[in-house]
């Protein structure tokens, strides 16, 4: 289980695709769109910079969903998937390697972009204990996800737009690129059902309005139920996973 | 003793293998031979314990695959037909990937890791990506990494597919080692000529049946008659089966006969008297293909 997850990791480090995406790519989006919005008059700069911030954190964070398909589905065509069944790694042992380095790496990715506001935007952030608990609940449902696709899809390139279309239609349905309430009514309630619009509504609550936990609760609840179901979803379907695992 | 009993696997509705079942004795080298499509890597990954939806049942030892699996697993050492290896890390990583996921660490790990490194003669490149590596260093890392936790059966799928002569002599005196150590050694193949060279016993294999099974030359015995091979001008089918019974192969013919010598000496006769030179005139040894052959009424190689 440990020899997967530090492999695995050993891999994710090497890996500069993933860099870009997790970590230059969400900083330049940041910039750029502080840039355009904070010239707004009608809205304070601190509501700018926690609807961007952590809005496009959020937004990033579902792209992990790409590197965890690559793996999973080039374990499959090389037969990594049949090796490791060979040996007496239980499933449950091998997905849980499989998920802890994404787990990490969501992580540092929601310190790092939360640092970068904190140091150049003065991004307040509220109570530390509800913000680093929603942020282990925003990184347990990407991952969770993650593996469910990453399990399920069929080609690297099936995982990749459906990918976009979470990471994507998740954002703007979600809120992340514009507050839901300027949308219409039909649209905000679609986004109560989404992973996006709750994680947003967590950090907001905390930061905008002095939340904690107990604030919080029922937004961290809908996040870990809808990462439990991903990763249900990715044991369920691990059987038939194994069975199209080449050689 | 692994005993294999009735083993069905179907995909869906086509039946990768139909009722099979073999006894091989622990310590010998046991032959899976037969075409692309056969059902061999399917067997390899049952007898693994890597498929689990199949009919029938497999001993190993005093365990069943159905109740034991764990401590199978322990025993075994996979060889997939593909290379398995992380190849954006070194050798040493995937040694110690596969080797803590049979459960050794530390020195009794490093030890291990020196052993087989020798074993498979990448010593000086431990340090080195895979990527960096030619097709049959990887091919050689790959059963490396199936070898450190001293595997009781090794089960190796195809090892020689598509890598240099050089390479294939060097797995070869592996399996030679492996054999002196004692293991068991299960090893598929669609190459006759290595079956032939490193097998004690044979299982035949042709669309999901196990056409024959048995020692080596127990089925040569039985399957392929000795028998004469004569080509070259003039030489005709005809004349041949005054002789005995004769069929075209390859280039010339080929003439059953009990007595091989005695024909020989006939054949060598006739065609002074008729002034025959026949280009080749010599004894023919059964080969596996040859059982294949007669057996399935296809060459293994253009199946
Ligand atoms: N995962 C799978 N799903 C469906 N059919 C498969 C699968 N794996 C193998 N087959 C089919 O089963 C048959 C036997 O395949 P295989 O065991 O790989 O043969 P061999 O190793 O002898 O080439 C082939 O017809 C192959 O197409
Ligand atoms: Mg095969």
């Amino acid at each position: 289980m440990w020899a997967i997850a530090r492999t695995e990791l050993k891999k994710t480090v090497q890996d500069k695709g993933l860099w870009f995406w997790t970590f230059v790519l969400p900083i330049v989006f940041i910039v750029a769109f502080v840039a355009i919005f904070s010239g707004d008059e009608s809205t304070s700069y601190k509501e700018v910079v926690t609807q961007i911030i952590p809005g496009y954190t959020i937004m990033f964070a579902f792209f992990i969903m790409i590197s965890m398909v690559i793996v999973f589905v080039k374990d499959r065509e090389r037969g990594m998937v049949a090796r490791i069944a060979s040996t007496p790694l239980s499933i449950h042992q091998y997905f849980f390697g499989k998920w802890l380095p994404f787990m990490i790496v969501v992580l540092v990715q929601i310190t790092v972009l939360f640092g970068f506001g904190v140091v150049v935007y003065d991004l307040p952030l509220g109570d530390p204990f509800a913000l680093i608990l929603l942020s282990l609940a925003l990184a347990f449902i990407v991952t969770g996800w993650g593996m469910a696709m990453a399990v399920i899809v069929r080609t690297e390139n099936m995982g990749i737009a459906m990918t976009q279309i979470l990471a994507l239609g998740g954002a703007l349905l979600g809120g992340l690129w514009m507050p839901v309430e300027f949308m219409p009514e039909v649209v905000q309630n679609i986004s109560k059902a989404l992973p996006q619009y709750w994680a947003l509504q967590g950090y907001k609550e905390i930061i905008l309005s002095g939340g904690g936990v107990g604030d919080i609760w029922f937004h961290l609840v809908f996040l870990i139920v809808a990462g439990v179901a991903g990763g249900v979803l990715a044991l369920v379907s691990y059987p038939r996973f194994l069975r199209q695992s080449r050689s | 003793m692994i005993k294999v009993e009735n083993i069905s696997k179907h995909y869906g509705t086509l039946q990768a293998l139909d009722n099979i079942s073999f006894t091989i004795n622990e310590g010998t080298c046991f032959g899976l031979v037969g075409p692309n499509g056969a059902g061999k890597s399917t067997l390899m990954k049952i007898l693994s314990g890597i498929l689990l939806n199949f009919d029938g049942d497999i001993h190993v030892r005093d365990w069943q695959v159905s109740k034991d699996r764990l401590k199978i697993k322990q025993q075994i050492g996979y060889i997939p037909q593909e290379i398995c290896l992380e190849d954006t890390l070194t050798a040493r990583d995937n040694l110690i990937l596969f080797g803590n996921l049979y459960g050794l660490k530390g020195k009794e790990l490093q030890h291990r890791m020196d052993e087989v490194l020798d074993q498979i003669g990448l010593t000086d490149r431990v340090k080195d990506k895979v990527v960096t590596f030619s097709g049959g260093m990887k091919r050689r890392l790959n059963i490396g990494c199936a070898l450190l936790h001293k595997p009781g059966i090794v089960i190796m799928d195809e090892p020689t597919v598509g890598i240099d002569p050089q390479s294939r002599n060097s797995i070869f005196s592996i399996i030679h080692q492996l054999k002196a150590e004692g293991s068991t050694i299960i090893y598929s193949s669609h190459y006759m000529e290595e079956v032939e060279q490193l097998c004690d016993s044979i299982g035949l294999i042709d669309k999901g049946q196990l056409m024959e099974f048995g020692r080596m030359e127990e089925l040569l015995e039985k399957y392929a008659k000795p028998s004469l091979f004569i080509a070259g001008e003039g030489i005709e089918l005809g004349m041949l089966q005054s002789f005995g019974e004769a069929e075209a192969k390859g280039n010339g013919y080929l003439l059953n006969s009990e007595e091989p010598l005695l024909t020989l000496e006939k054949l060598v006769a006739h065609c002074r008297e008729h002034r025959l030179e026949p280009r080749r005139l010599e004894l023919y040894h059964p080969r596996l293909e040859d059982i294949f052959f007669n057996l399935t009424g296809t060459q293994l190689r253009d199946a």
